[in-house]
């Protein structure tokens, strides 16, 4: 396992949990910070012990998004482009989340910001605690909101709450977000009520779990014919495994299934 | 054969041949010596009656990740037109059975042109395309700017060749490269419906709608036209097209023979 400098890796049972460990700067990321959690999501996609990730925040934040220290981003004469740091270090942070073939958890314990809120949003189920703030805070600095949160955003609240949020920067709490569907569970303790999701993810077929994530994010870009014919491809591969022959001969003998991921 | 795997039949389809890509290790990149394995083996299932359909492949990673640059790198140019490598390339057009690309990984520069070589691509949809020889020094040279303007239009033929950045499976279908896009864990699975279905059509209307097809980035549009209208007369000499309307009239699935 990589020595990690800004998170902190651990598995608890199948679960990987990272945890971002800036806390003097609330979690705020430079580039090495993104590099370090994709780099422990892919391996812990690649360890076949593991079967579900968490994403957590140490401190009282969870992610105010980009370290306005680094130097990639510091205002100068010359030409900045946040462009090229959003290619080469956020871009491939929201898209190591949303490719991880294992289930990403996000345990909000605290302030998410800017591109903070896009890290969590990413995730495939969020636990959040009660009255976190979730803050925009891209106009107020000039800019525009990014790393994929004006998709996830616009699909979850509609269009005029979106454009409100991002314009007016004023922030929406964890209760808002989970009335609006984009968050599943309010819970003080955030860490704990994750792992719950972890375990009981961890019981089911890594096959499943996988595919069920794929083809739910496919269907929000596609039309019912394209999403009838992903499930109808998905479902003859899924047919063809050992964990279905499992899964069926359980269910018929009343047993729990013991599911292998082939 | 060292480089290419093959099997067949196909999942115990005596009509549908497996052909894979195996040099795992350098992403399945295209020396002399495996294209030269694929063109004989394709000429055999090419001449072998039972065989309809062809579906080749890669691996999870890569389709192919383009030519050998090892093997180009000290190269000059008349030791790249003494060792004729294209010649096999050109060999693939000569067969008259549908090639079914399936495309998991990379398919980059040359592995990028082999697909195209094919009759149609279908891609799993974390699959990757790009002509990257230009990030290198070079050009393609197997079809990269001929047949992929051809299948995408010119700007984005340029926009492709000139940057040599990658597109992914679901852009490469949207720009029309591509026939389908199937989650990649299906990849072969739903290639093999695809498979299966043209292998169920009558092998001799298969055979002559290929070659008029290919025809028409051959011809102009009035003797393309009339290039198709020879092969519509001629399927009417073959049993398969008598066996195709009786079963039609019938109400019956046809049997076909490929006569």
């Amino acid at each position: 396992m990589t020595q990690f400098k800004n998170i902190l890796y651990t598995e608890e049972n199948r679960t990987a949990i990272i945890t971002m460990n800036r806390p003097e700067l609330y979690n705020a990321l430079n580039a090495d910070a993104k590099m370090e959690i994709v780099q422990a999501i892919r391996e812990a996609n690649k360890n076949s012990a593991i079967h579900s990730i968490i994403l957590t925040g140490a401190g009282k934040a969870f992610c105010t998004g980009q370290d306005l220290l680094d130097r990639s981003v510091q205002v100068s004469n010359d030409t900045i482009d946040l462009g090229h740091t959003l290619q080469t270090e956020w871009n491939p942070l929201i898209m190591a989340i949303r490719d991880s073939k294992k289930i990403v958890i996000a345990a909000v314990n605290g302030v998410c910001a800017g591109a903070g809120i896009s890290v969590a949003i990413a995730c495939d189920l969020i636990v959040s605690k009660p009255a976190v703030k979730f803050v925009g805070a891209f106009s107020k600095l000039g800019l525009a909101p990014d790393a994929g949160s004006t998709y996830i955003f616009s699909r979850a609240l509609g269009y005029q709450k979106t454009m409100e949020f991002f314009l007016m920067g004023e922030a929406l709490t964890s209760e808002e977000l989970h009335n609006a569907g984009l968050i599943n569970a309010l819970n003080e303790n955030v860490l704990a009520r994750a792992i719950e999701y972890a375990m009981a993810i961890n019981k089911l077929s890594p096959l499943s779990t996988e595919m069920i994530k794929k083809n739910i994010k496919a269907a929000l870009d596609s039309n019912f014919n394209q999403s009838i014919e992903r499930e109808t491809h998905v479902q003859r591969f899924l047919g063809n495994s050992n964990d279905y022959k499992e899964g069926l001969t359980a269910f018929l003998a009343k047993r729990q299934p013991n599911f292998t991921g082939n | 054969m060292e480089n290419i795997l093959l099997e067949h039949p196909y999942k115990n389809n005596k009509h549908i041949a497996l052909v894979q890509l195996n040099r795992p290790k350098v992403l399945n990149a295209l020396s002399t010596d495996l294209m030269t394995e694929l063109v004989e083996c394709m000429t055999k299932l090419d001449n072998n009656p039972d065989v309809r359909v062809i579906i080749l492949t890669g691996n999870d990673r890569a389709f192919a990740a383009g030519a050998d640059i090892a093997q180009m790198m000290t190269a000059t140019p008349i030791d790249q037109i003494m060792d004729n490598r294209f010649r096999t390339w050109e060999m693939l057009r000569l067969i008259t059975k549908p090639m079914i690309a399936a495309v998991n990984g990379f398919a980059l520069g040359g592995g990028c042109e082999l697909a195209m070589s094919c009759d149609l691509i279908i891609a799993g949809d974390e699959a990757k395309f790009s002509q990257p020889e230009i990030k290198i020094g070079t050009i393609p040279g197997a079809g990269g700017t001929q047949r992929l303007t051809r299948a995408i239009g010119k700007s984005k033929a340029m926009l492709m060749v000139l940057t040599g950045d990658m597109i992914d499976a679901q852009t490469a279908y949207d720009w029309g490269l591509v026939a389908k896009v199937v989650p990649a864990s299906t990849l072969l699975q739903e290639t093999y419906e695809v498979a299966k279905t043209i292998s169920e059509r009558a092998p001799v209307a298969v055979r002559l709608a290929k070659e008029a097809v290919n025809k028409s980035f051959e011809m102009t549009l009035k003797d393309g036209m009339d290039f198709e209208r020879r092969n519509f007369y001629l399927t009417f000499s073959s049993q398969d097209q008598k066996e195709g309307m009786q079963a039609f009239m019938e109400k019956r699935n046809p049997e076909y023979k490929g006569n």
